[in-house]
């Protein structure tokens, strides 16, 4: 493959590419997707199907387990590893949906903040400052604690409380495009502000910063089963990981599993998703770090 | 002479933002559907009596003038009085639709202060062990980033960074409480109490913590000023006491300052989970039963405490490295 | 008299490539004495003063060969020894960045200190080493030093700095000082003040030094013996005199031949009679900069004070000065992307001073400006052609087939080929990113170009390549060139007319062969006589060469800027009542009033 002409992105990419481990989770986080999006479609055995008989069934080599519910049932006999797989769909739909919009938006914001730096821009940063002094989990319960929640507003919520820093490390890297060279010579031809923006600088800032965002996905999804704890995510039945895990308090000395499963497989699709991010991040900084 | 300038600028600004997030918040509790006088009345109250407690509570002028108003009374050292919870430590009952105008209503300031202590050792305890985990990790992995220690580093924190708080909480809880009986995790009677909750917080920040050590170090240590001590005749250690753990510990000082937010999150969680008598639960509690002074007390409390951090931040880092302006 | 360094076969690897980057380098030093090394940049003279300091990035690795200090093998010592006794101490090193190579979180003063006590090993106090280090501060022509002693780096210029690793080195008092390519960052005449520093040093601390540069006139100034490095390996070694008046390899002939001529060729240029199509008066501009020390204050930094030019059509214009004289902010001014403070600026006789959006639209096709940075002045992520195409596609109504066409013979006019048409600038030279730039500065076809600094990255030949393009063009084109730089060699060679600034003004103006032979300003006559050339210089530096440098921006105070420096100054100059402006002492010679009468 020829780097010299690659853009910046793909050389990132490909860097990254020549770790095995990469690799290995990329397939490995790709096959996890798969799994999630179609399996549950193809399998006789439905996550909603509630059958009495079986419940408390315990993972598959402990005493008392069955061979069709490999991670076990819960308290209504529901399969647990179906339950897993469909909320791990609704987590990672809201994980990619959330960090795309505040990847966006707040770069869009911010990156025309720095730039103009007018007084604009000094009401925008003392919004963010506002919007970072209260956690996300006020401002989701406030918002999301009063109606049923459903998938667009849990979106939006988490977009709404991750906007703010995208916004402030856009605006610092415009702020230092802004005084170069490029710019300047940009001007010199003629061309204004928005042309400036749009072809020259949004390029060069966005792509680094959408690389570190896969750290953001990893960051959404936990936030979503956070939310989903405290009630406030998809509604039951519609398994999500929160909802599992809240109502498996009440199981926990005698079926801790159901409790239990729900988060390894979250944090095994997690640790896969940050694994990738961080070394991306790795990438990028070595790639910026030589200069173009 | 010039700091004092600079910090009576911050502090200015620093009221601004406070305010601007009171107002906010303020602002999308009464905007948001759910009426909290519904939750003080209950729901079988018929709806002209809830408008009438509602207007005499003043929550039906407009937001503004409610703000307006909101104000004065702060400034005077009111915070307001809970919606829901009495002076007497009992909760409002909800079915009883006209008792509670009477009953004296617990102070907000007093319902904080309360508590405020618990959560500062909460957060405290967290925080000093996930420094004491994430120095070492994190000053070895900058120092050799190709190293040994700095992969060790690398998956200590992916594995931390995917783990969900409320789930390690109860993972903890049924390993070491269930079926180890090590130390407790419910509610509050000794100090004991605090250590479980902490160490979930402590997983929570570690990655952040160690991640900015280590790229700060590692950054820190590519400066020219920093390889040139050699031939000038330096000691190794020297340069690293002296030079890279002085200007690594800026960015790290920038980090505790955003972080804040982040930490306040985790101890609503926390002590949500392990029914710790703090600020947080107070909070999610305050939020579901809509509590509408109680909120905003906290929400103006924990704003002037991220302000009043990021100032402190600066002008720390402000006084190591005087280039640092803004 | 024994050797203090000999250097025995040396070669030098890196690990990395597996390539051998010093080749079979052997020499002999003895005491006291000044070893110049020349070599263009990538030649090994770095490599080779990092090597005997014993400082060597980790990929690099000693081959074969080795260097024996003191009679003693440098191989042969533990890294405790080099640790304590050599590096700093004995042997000491300065370096080309010196802004850098101090913590800015510290003044310059406590990290000298910082060293001095490092070294002492606990014989004397601190009160002691401190006033070590202010009188060392003292001997290197630092102004006010127990002031500055408390300063940070950031306050500190390029050429303080400088003076102050000086110091930073001699703490130790070394046997050996090694300073590494020290005058590169540095304006002509701080190097040249930097060089004669060294001398007395030299002589104060019996020191022996190894000075390499690029640059065979400066390092002729002060080195006994020279030796010529080319691509690792010595090309020649010999005494100074020898080597500049008998040398024997091709690369050194070639070297000496690539010196910038000044005196000793002569240059004609066109005349040029016709009218002036730009038009500036009384510029002025001021920035306002926060004052630090008090609360909701400003001071006033006075960039550009009351400057006024014609640029005739079709000339070659130069404006010369150092860093801080204001020739950034000019360029900016007469390119209209700032507006200045005061004053009036006329192009083909419209006033563009109000600066009407029409008006400025049409203006940027009518004066272009290429910067100096080849590397960050072009947007990275478009295609050659894109970035070529951007004027055109800003401002004209052809379409995509009809700029393409405009683009390729553009291309072909600057020397570019066709097929890079499609190609991002990634691995690109600097010169190669030069042309583009000119190519998209020409697409607009302008009538007049500001070269801002444009060629100061370039080596000589590349300079030289590029600025028989623009002879070409402008032949072409009939373009009138402004060109803005501080490199007196180049604007020798290319402008017809020169004006100096100094801290905002103009202080002396005129044509290149009057200029350089007759000139009449003090500061011209201190410009001159650094120039690093092989050429008889009819100006002498022990008359001219100043101390001291630019005022302070903010200290601008009435009257000539200049009083501070000058060798004659009078007594209104000191006051500052003395009058100020240009005034034309023969025909097309222009000199500040107050200089004028004082030689």
């Amino acid at each position: 493959m020829k780097l010299e002409d690659s853009s910046l992105s793909k050389k990132i990419f490909y860097d990254s590419w020549q770790n095995n481990f990469f690799k290995f989770s990329v397939i490995f986080f790709l096959f996890i997707c798969l799994f999630a999006f179609i399996y549950p479609e193809i399998s006789a055995i439905k996550a909603e199907k509630m059958n009495i008989k079986s419940k408390f069934l315990p993972p598959i080599f402990f005493e008392g387990f069955s061979w069709t519910h490999i991670l076990g049932t819960d308290q209504l006999g529901r399969d647990m590893l179906m339950r897993c797989l469909v909320g791990l769909r609704f987590s990672l739909i809201i994980g990619f949906a959330s960090v795309f919009i505040m990847l966006l938006f707040g770069c869009l914001v911010g990156i025309i903040s720095g730039f103009k730096s007018s007084w604009v821009d000094v009401i925008i940063m003392r919004i963010t400052d506002a919007q970072l002094s209260i956690p996300m989990v006020i401002l989701a319960i406030s918002i999301l604690g009063v109606s049923r929640p459903n998938l667009a507003s849990i979106i939006l919520v988490l977009a709404l409380s991750g906007w703010p820093l995208y916004a402030r490390v856009s605006r610092s890297m415009a702020l230092i495009e802004r005084d170069k060279e490029y710019v300047r010579g940009a001007r010199i031809l003629g061309a204004n502000d928005f042309r400036i923006i749009f072809f020259l600088v949004i390029p060069i800032i966005l792509p680094p910063i959408a690389f570190v965002s896969v750290l953001d996905i990893a960051r959404m999804m936990i936030f979503e089963a956070i939310l989903g704890f405290l009630g406030l995510g998809v509604q039951p039945p519609t398994p999500t990981f929160g909802n599992i895990i809240a109502d498996a308090r009440k199981y926990l000395i005698n079926a801790w599993w159901i409790a239990t499963m729900p988060g390894i497989f979250l944090v095994i699709t997690l640790v896969t998703l940050n694994f990738i991010g961080s070394t991306l991040e790795k990438s990028k900084n070595k790639i910026f770090g030589e200069g173009i | 002479m010039h700091l004092a300038g600079q910090f009576v600028r911050r502090i200015l600004q620093g009221v601004v933002v406070v305010l601007i997030t009171t107002f906010l918040i303020f602002s999308i509790l009464r905007i948001v559907p759910g009426d909290p006088v519904r939750l003080i009345v209950g729901g079988m109250a018929p709806d002209n009596l809830v408008e009438e407690i509602a207007q005499k509570m003043g929550l039906r002028d407009p937001i503004p003038v409610q703000f307006g108003r909101y104000l004065s009374q702060v400034v005077q050292g009111d915070l307001g009085n809970s919606y829901q919870r009495p002076k007497n430590g009992m909760m409002g009952q909800g079915g009883d639709f006209n008792a509670n105008m009477d009953v004296e209503m617990a102070e907000v300031s007093d319902l904080i202060l309360e508590r405020l202590p618990y959560t500062l050792q909460l957060a405290g305890l967290a925080l000093l062990i996930s420094l004491i985990i994430s120095f070492p990790l994190g000053i070895s992995a900058g120092l050799k980033p190709k190293g040994f220690m700095s992969k060790i580093a690398f998956f200590i924190s992916s594995i931390f960074v995917s783990i969900p708080n409320f789930w390690l909480g109860i993972v903890l809880a049924l390993f070491i409480t269930i079926k180890l009986g090590l130390l407790p995790s419910i509610g509050y009677q000794n100090f004991a109490y605090t250590i479980l909750p902490a160490i979930v917080l402590a997983v929570e920040t570690c990655p952040f913590i160690i991640r900015t050590i280590s790229v700060s170090f590692a950054e820190i240590s590519q400066e020219y000023f920093i390889k040139s001590g050699k031939v000038r005749g330096l000691t190794r250690n020297g340069v690293i006491y002296r030079h890279t753990l002085r200007n690594a510990s800026i960015p790290l000082l920038n980090l505790l300052g955003i972080q804040l937010s982040t930490l306040l999150g985790g101890v609503i969680v926390v002590e949500y989970i392990f029914d710790y008598p703090g600020l947080g639960q107070l909070t999610i509690y305050a939020v579901l039963q809509r509590d509408f002074p109680l909120i905003q007390g906290i929400a103006m409390v924990t704003s002037a405490l991220y302000v009043g951090l990021n100032i402190a931040v600066d002008l720390i880092t402000y006084s190591i490295d005087p280039r640092l302006e803004s | 008299m024994s050797n203090l360094l000999s250097v025995e076969g040396l070669s030098l690897k890196d690990l990395s490539t597996g390539n051998e980057v010093l080749k079979d380098i052997s020499f002999n030093l003895r005491e006291k004495e000044i070893l110049g090394v020349v070599g263009e940049s990538g030649s090994g003279k770095t490599l080779l003063s990092q090597a005997i300091v014993n400082w060597l990035p980790e990929n690099l690795e000693i081959s074969s060969g080795q260097i024996n200090f003191l009679g003693k093998k440098m191989s042969a010592m533990s890294e405790n020894e080099l640790e304590k006794d050599i590096r700093g101490k004995e042997i000491a090193y300065i370096g080309p960045n010196a802004i850098n190579s101090l913590d800015p979180t510290y003044s310059v003063g406590i990290q000298l200190l910082e060293k001095a006590i490092s070294i002492d090993n606990g014989n004397t106090t601190k009160e002691v080493l401190k006033q070590k280090v202010i009188s060392l501060l003292d001997d290197v022509l630092i102004p006010s030093p127990e002031k500055r002693f408390y300063e940070y780096p950031s306050q500190y210029s390029g050429g303080m700095m400088q003076r102050a690793m000086i110091v930073d080195a001699l703490l130790s008092s070394p046997k050996l000082l090694v300073a590494d390519n020290i005058t590169m960052p540095l304006d002509v005449t701080v190097a040249a003040q930097i060089i004669k520093l060294m001398r007395v040093l030299r002589d104060k601390f019996n020191t022996t030094v190894i000075f390499s540069s690029s640059s065979l006139p400066v390092v002729r100034e002060i080195a006994d013996n020279l030796i010529i490095i080319k691509s690792g390996s010595i090309e020649e070694q010999n005494s100074t005199s020898e080597i500049t008046s008998n040398p024997k390899s091709d690369h050194t002939k070639e070297l000496i031949d690539k010196t910038p001529k000044i005196w000793s060729e002569d240059i004609t240029f066109q005349k040029i009679d016709t009218k002036p199509i730009i038009s500036i008066k009384n510029f002025s501009k001021s920035y306002k900069v926060r004052d630090k020390n008090k609360f909701n204050s400003f001071y006033e930094v006075k960039a550009v004070r009351d400057f006024s030019i014609d640029v005739y059509e079709g000339e070659n214009l130069g404006i010369i000065g150092e860093s801080g004289c204001g020739k950034s902010t000019l360029s900016r001014l007469i390119s209209l992307l700032e507006k200045s403070d005061t004053g009036t600026i006329t192009f083909n006789g419209e006033d563009l001073s109000d600066l009407n959006k029409e008006k400025i639209k049409n203006f940027r096709q009518s004066l272009q400006l290429i910067l100096q940075d080849p590397y960050n002045s072009l947007p990275s992520r478009q295609t050659i052609g894109r970035i070529i195409s951007e004027g055109l596609l800003i401002h004209s109504q052809f379409n995509k087939s009809e700029i393409k066409e405009k683009v390729l013979s553009t291309m072909r006019e600057v020397g570019i080929n066709q097929d890079e048409y499609n190609k991002l600038l990634v691995g690109k030279s600097g010169s190669f990113r030069q042309r583009v730039s000119i190519a998209r500065a020409l697409i607009l076809e302008p009538k007049v170009i500001i070269l801002d600094e444009t060629l100061s990255s370039l080596d000589q030949n590349e300079q030289e390549m590029l600025l028989s393009l623009f002879r070409q063009i402008q032949a072409k084109r009939n373009l009138t060139y402004i060109f803005i730089s501080h490199d007196l060699a180049m604007v020798r060679k290319s402008c017809n007319r020169i004006a100096v600034m100094y801290m905002g003004r103009t202080v002396e103006l005129a044509e290149n062969k009057i200029l350089f032979n007759k000139c009449g300003h003090p500061y011209t006559r201190t410009l001159l006589c650094t120039i690093p050339t092989l050429d008889k210089n009819p100006y002498d530096k022990k008359l001219y060469l100043m101390d001291g440098e630019p005022p302070d921006p903010t200290e601008i105070g009435r009257g000539c800027s200049f009083n501070s420096r000058c060798p004659n100054p009078t007594k209104e100059c000191k006051e500052g009542s003395v009058e100020m402006g240009l005034i034309e002492v023969e025909s097309g010679h222009w000199v500040d009033k107050c200089c004028v009468n004082c030689n």
